[in-house]
């Protein structure tokens, strides 16, 4: 697909594509992409006019909708590159990235000059871990996490934008972390965005499997790149009573994770109350 | 229009759409030497008649291999001989109705199969060969209904998967290889290939490819015994043709007899005639 | 059978609850398709197999370049063989040319191998309409045609059936003594349709692919029952779509080894049986009559809308297998002959009738398995997008989506707005989440769809923009001022 911007020098300055859900669901996260990113030299800028990639509309069919807001999308994050007021655009989500990255090539398919400009942004735009690794040549990023941890490919990151080895090589090198294998680790959590809403029932089934296997596992956290996904399988993991939890891969890799100050961990079924608290007994705390 | 016509038609019409965005308009043919070889297999003929043969074991067949003709005909009463035995052995009930057919080996014209003299070898322990003239309509299909073993020759065999391919034609019938239960081919291996994409390189080469197929009329690849999976993913075999194939590969490269052997016998024989 | 079936005309929705509710079918699904998952990774990474499928897809756009060269090439090279060619636009021109070639032959019995082509365009019911007795010979379609049920999977007809449902039919219309013996029903099976081959006078069977250089159908099988098709009747019937086209023989070798890998992990099938018109002078056996139906129905208005990426499929299942969606629910719940990921993508455009066809393209969550198991590399996921814009452009969408899409994008469109919508959002989701003690366990209206089964969290109480805000107070970067209303 897209070419990816090459760096003859370290790049300086990012601008942070926090993306919507990640803003008003899960700040935390923003923060920790955003201490990761400083942690290793790089200044990071927040275009506060940014809103949705649009990928809700795009992936349900609805491009006429999904238009204005890449085209907004563009005109916001462009710029900063075109002008090199930024080296790049940096986003805490595999499928956010996928779709501004790649899906508005196919979006803007007829607006040839907001199209030329999508591929010379979206050549720009890196998901965390692909930025961590392969751009800042970071692996070790000086995380601790006492416990067991798994984890989970997100699809998009892993189908569309070919991204794997770079979290996994995060988290081999996060210290104290027992990683356990998960089955079907690369299969679909049952998301897929209003998929979940609009085929309620197939998405909960797959998203049960997923479930399943991540008890099977044993782990005490599931990492992962996608808050989205980490939303379906934590909807899942609370209404079904397991201690285990999805985490976005930045909280780990910035000791955040600390589940009893989520209000889900309030959400344990009565009978496990008494079992030991593994996530309270997160001894990681920042 | 007819209808040959219209689809035709309308395939052209939108293929000269310069918008359309599949097929490319650039879009080569996979040229001869681009084309790769799936699976590969090395090595001398004896090797290559092993890797067949390890194939073919794999695949729930079994093989056997002889290092001259001459040992072909003894191979194949034994494999016959301990088959019948396996089956009498096997057989719980009492014993159908053969209708006479019991000691039948469904085969080939015997000129057509690699090895002479096989009819006369089998009948001298009372098994008898069988190769219709026709076998195209219920009557004629009836009488070979119970045979219970076939044998062919091969048209050449691919050792990187363990596959035979077999052709109709005037005495190689399709129905040795396919109505039995119990299937032996004869593989010489000067019919025996490293992998199927050699022996179509060479005839293609020879620019004999496209000919030889169209000569004949049935053509069958086989790789192994009958199966299926449609039960839950269990493996059955036999469900329509034979559940057990057996190759019988044999080295004809070398002559028959060697020079050492041939002077040997005529010494016997001349002190035969001195008696 | 035991359990009821899917209704097929049944819309959408009551298809898929039924499939979700049947316990015994996602049985038989989870015994099934994760193994053949796991046997085509395997194969294809026994060899190399990026370079196959690469090769498969050039090969494959050179055909469909040259369609209509190829399918003329063919057409002389069947009837120099000897073959008879006819052309079919739709489903029921198949119908009526294959009853008139019966009728012609003096056809009473036809036995046929598996195929989705005639699947597609309901042969089997024209025929015995005309009088004629139609069996199935391959042991899953023969197992559901006895039981009375269409194929759910490409290549794995029953695999929506457990074992013991499979013996439950044959104890009740062959008299099988009860066994839940794999290898008992299948003699069972061998016996009862040799009876069938031996007296049929019509084969019928579809094409894996034909060679335009040679004319010479192919067909793969494990079974032997397209061999038995294709040699022991008078007659011999070969429906294929007009896209099943390969160039030449090493074409055809090379796609077959594709096919074998991607369907059921096998280097080689057990049988490739090649076709070349009827039985020659001298022959001992085959058929004495050869004919190829050339069938578009669709086909070329697939090209036409540019879905043609479609035309590349070999029908193989490997999408189906690595399917989360199809893993769950199973054929039956498409409702179309055609279902998994390919059949979401090809059912609105073949014609088909598929009751809620415009439902299809959403029942995927875009992982991109698909994609990545297709021997053809035919980029599945994109096109169930473009079908999903076309559903929306014709007007089709529900009008709560349309709705809500458009309340979306507005409420998106600026910064404020966005702004304000986040703030109503965490206020009222937080209503909802102190309702229930943390978590969000109901939401209202189509978004019950979420939380009848799965939690919610509530929006945050400070955004990330607000956090942001704060720590950056003070300090001027780029991205904001410059754009600040």
């Amino acid at each position: 697909m897209t070419h990816k911007k090459q760096f003859d020098s370290p790049p300086r300055r990012v601008a942070l594509f926090v993306t919507c859900m990640v803003d008003m669901l899960y700040p935390e996260v923003g923060m920790a992409t955003v201490e990761l990113l400083e942690r290793h030299g790089v200044e990071v800028v927040f275009p506060a006019e940014q809103t949705c990639c649009g990928q809700p509309a795009f992936n349900s069919g609805f491009w006429e909708e999904a238009r204005p807001l890449a085209r907004r999308f563009v005109d916001i994050f462009e710029p900063l590159v075109r002008q090199k007021q930024v080296d790049a655009v940096v986003a805490p989500s595999g499928s956010c990235t996928t779709m501004t990255s790649h899906f508005y090539q196919l979006l803007l398919e007829n607006e040839p000059a907001y199209r030329e400009r999508a591929a010379f942004l979206g050549a720009a735009t890196f998901e965390l871990t692909e930025f961590l690794v392969d751009v800042l040549g970071v692996t070790d990023v000086g995380a601790r996490f006492d416990g067991r941890l798994t984890y989970h490919a997100c699809c998009h990151l892993l189908r569309e934008l070919g991204i794997d080895r770079q979290p996994r090589a995060l988290l081999d090198a996060v210290e104290g972390a027992d990683l356990v294998a998960m089955t079907g680790a690369d299969e679909c959590c049952g998301f897929g965005g209003l998929f979940a809403i609009k085929n309620g029932g197939i998405s909960t089934a797959m998203g049960q499997r997923k479930a399943q296997n991540i008890a099977k596992s044993d782990a005490d956290a599931v990492a992962l790149c996608d808050v989205s996904c980490m939303t379906h399988i934590n909807g899942l993991l609370s209404r079904e009573g397991q201690r285990c939890r999805a985490v976005h891969i930045a909280q780990v890799l910035t000791n955040q994770v600390d589940v009893a100050a989520r209000p889900a961990s309030d959400e344990v079924a009565p009978e496990s109350k008494a079992a030991p608290r593994r996530w309270q007994d997160d001894k990681v705390k920042g | 229009m007819s209808a040959r016509d219209e689809i035709l038609d309308r395939i052209r019409t939108i293929l000269s759409r310069p918008e359309l965005s599949f097929p490319p308009v650039e879009a080569p043919p996979l040229t001869a030497d681009e084309r790769m070889t799936v699976t590969h297999a090395e090595g001398d003929a004896a090797a290559l008649a092993r890797r067949f043969g390890q194939e073919l074991e794999k695949l729930y067949g079994s093989y056997e291999i002889l290092s001259s003709a001459i040992e072909v005909r003894l191979a194949l009463i034994n494999r016959l001989t301990d088959w019948a035995a396996e089956e009498d052995a096997a057989r719980k009930g009492p014993k159908p109705e053969t209708f006479g057919q019991e000691r039948m080996v469904l085969s080939w014209a015997p000129a057509q199969l690699p090895i002479d003299g096989l009819a006369e070898a089998l009948a001298d322990m009372q098994w008898q060969l069988v190769a219709p003239d026709k076998l195209t309509s219920p009557e004629a299909l009836e009488k070979v209904r119970f045979v219970r073993f076939g044998v062919t020759g091969v048209e050449a065999a691919f050792a990187s998967t363990g596959s035979m391919l077999v052709v109709s034609g005037p005495g190689t019938n399709r129905s040795a290889s396919l109505l039995p239960f119990r299937h032996i081919a004869l593989i010489p291996f000067s019919r025996l290939y490293a992998t199927m994409e050699a022996w179509l390189t060479e005839r293609r080469a020879a620019g004999e490819l496209v000919d030889l197929l169209r000569t004949r009329a049935g053509w069958n690849m086989i790789t192994g015994p009958s199966k299926s999976a449609d039960i839950e993913m269990n493996l059955t075999l036999g469900v329509h043709g034979p559940k057990y194939v057996h190759a019988i590969l044999f080295d004809d490269t070398r002559p028959v007899i060697s020079e050492a052997e041939r002077a040997e016998i005529a010494r016997l024989m001349a002190l035969d005639d001195d008696e | 059978m035991t359990t009821s079936t899917i209704d097929l005309t049944l819309p959408y929705k009551t298809r898929v609850q039924d499939a979700l509710g049947n316990k015994h079918l996602r049985t038989a699904l989870d015994r099934s398709t994760g193994r053949m998952a796991g046997q085509r990774v395997a194969a294809m990474t026994a060899v190399d197999g990026q370079l196959l499928r690469d090769q498969v897809r050039q090969m494959k756009e050179h055909v469909i370049r040259n369609l209509p060269d190829l399918l003329e090439e063919l057409e002389r090279t069947i009837t120099a063989n000897g073959g008879h060619v006819h052309w079919a636009k739709e489903g029921v021109d198949v119908q009526r040319l294959v009853v008139e070639i019966a009728r012609k032959a003096n056809v009473q019995k036809v036995v046929k191998a598996k195929s989705m082509a005639t699947e597609e365009v309901h042969l089997n019911q024209a025929l015995q309409s005309a009088g004629m007795k139609v069996v199935e010979t391959d042991l899953g379609e023969y197992i559901i045609q006895l039981a009375g049920e269409p194929p759910s999977h490409i290549v794995a007809p029953v695999i929506h059936r457990r074992v013991e449902e499979i013996a439950e039919v044959f104890q009740r219309e062959l008299d099988m003594p009860p066994t839940l013996d794999p290898q008992v029903i299948c003699s069972v099976a061998r016996g009862a349709l040799r009876k069938e081959f031996l007296s049929a006078d019509m084969g019928i069977s579809g094409c894996n692919f034909a060679i335009a250089e040679t004319g010479t159908c192919c067909i793969v099988t494990n079974e032997g029952n397209g061999r038995m098709s294709s040699t022991l009747p008078r007659v011999y019937v070969v429906v294929m779509g007009i896209e099943k086209l390969v160039p030449t023989v090493e074409d055809a070798f090379l796609q077959y080894q594709a096919l074998c890998r991607s369907a059921t992990g096998q280097q080689c099938s057990v049988y490739l049986s090649m076709t070349n018109g009827p039985r020659r002078p001298g022959d001992t056996d085959g058929p004495e009559e050869f004919h190829v139906i050339l069938l578009d129905n669709g086909r070329v208005d697939m090209l036409a809308k540019e879905y043609g990426e479609a035309l590349c499929c070999l029908r193989c299942g490997a999408c189906l297998n690595v399917c989360p969606v199809y893993r769950e629910i199973g054929g039956h719940a498409y409702g179309s002959t055609y279902s998994g990921p390919i059949g979401a993508v090809i059912s609105p455009s073949i014609h088909l009738e598929v009751t809620d066809v415009d439902k299809l393209p959403y029942a995927s969550s875009l992982c991109g398995a698909c994609r990545e198991a297709c021997p053809a590399k035919i980029d599945l996921p994109r096109m169930l997008l473009e079908l999903r814009r076309d559903v929306v452009e014709e007007g089709d969408a529900p009008l709560f989506d349309r709705q809500s899409m458009q309340a979306f994008s507005f409420a998106m469109g600026s910064r404020g707005r966005y702004e304000a919508a986040g703030k109503l959002g965490s206020l009222g989701s937080n209503v909802f989440a102190g309702m229930s003690g943390g978590n969000i366990k109901f939401m209202p209206g189509p978004l019950a769809a979420w939380t009848s089964s799965r939690d919610f969290p509530p929006l945050a109480k400070r955004s990330f923009r607000e956090q942001w805000k704060e720590r950056q107070r003070g300090r001027k970067s780029i991205g904001e001022g410059k754009k600040e209303e």
